[in-house]
């Protein structure tokens, strides 16, 4: 039973992903819920094939996110992979950011050990 | 914690969309999907799991507004696991989910009686 769920995303994680674009009235039976949870398993494994074979294609052996990105442009998700591209961009920018801000705290941390002796 | 409420202070000045810090989804669970989908996933990098999170909350959005159409249509509150499936029919970057939502169903089973409505994506 556990492995069978390991196959799916937590179906209370997408039915509040639902909830956020209905309207307050809409109601989603639980048959509904169940279909768009192995839905969207579905739609990583078919995007994650996507990629993973333009890797191969290129000897490459990790999936990153440019791949996936790709991949959702090359199945239709035209839309879909405008909005990764600009969420990744924004990722990468904050994670540069995390990395000098990290430097220049332990740096601040060498200079107080120096001149405390 | 205390980190973790800085991080989402610089971003909440940051202008990025949604909220950035707790996902929606989990990525570790995530992964496990995309190592299952097939042998010659080896290794996946750090961001990807990340990209889908953010792709599978457009997909369930996109996919759960296009039931909902078809509920009203049909003049009711209840989304059916056969909107899903009629949802899935009328649009064309769905066709991968055919099988699944309507197992007995033939490649190309118009759902809509009548005029077919085309439904353009993107």
């Amino acid at each position: 039973m556990g492995d069978e769920q390991d196959k799916l995303l937590p179906v209370a994680n997408v039915g509040r992903i639902m909830k956020r674009v209905l309207p307050p009235n809409a109601k989603i039976s639980k048959e509904a819920k169940e279909t768009i949870q192995e839905c969207a398993s579905e739609f990583i494994s078919f995007v994650t094939g996507e990629a993973s074979d333009k890797c191969q294609k290129e000897n490459r052996k990790t999936v990153n996110g440019d791949d996936i990105c790709w991949a959702l442009g090359s199945l239709g998700f035209d839309d879909y992979s405008q909005a990764i591209a600009r969420y990744l961009h924004k990722h990468r920018e904050f994670e540069r950011e995390r990395a000098s801000a990290k430097i220049a705290a332990s740096n601040q941390n060498n200079i107080v050990h120096e001149s405390n002796g | 914690m205390r980190q973790a409420k800085t991080h989402s202070g610089i971003l909440s000045g940051g202008g990025i969309s949604k909220r950035y810090g707790p996902h929606l989804l989990p990525l570790a669970r995530i992964k496990k999907i995309m190592k299952k989908s097939s042998v010659d996933v080896k290794m996946i990098s750090g961001e990807a799991p990340l990209v889908f999170s953010k792709a599978c909350e457009l997909f369930i959005e996109e996919l759960t507004k296009r039931s909902w159409n078809m509920t009203i249509q049909g003049k009711r509150r209840i989304i059916h696991k056969e909107d899903v499936a009629c949802a899935v029919a009328n649009t064309d970057i769905f066709d991968f989910l055919v099988e699944l939502v309507h197992p007995n169903a033939s490649s190309h089973v118009d759902l809509n009686e009548g005029p077919s409505k085309e439904t353009t994506q993107g």
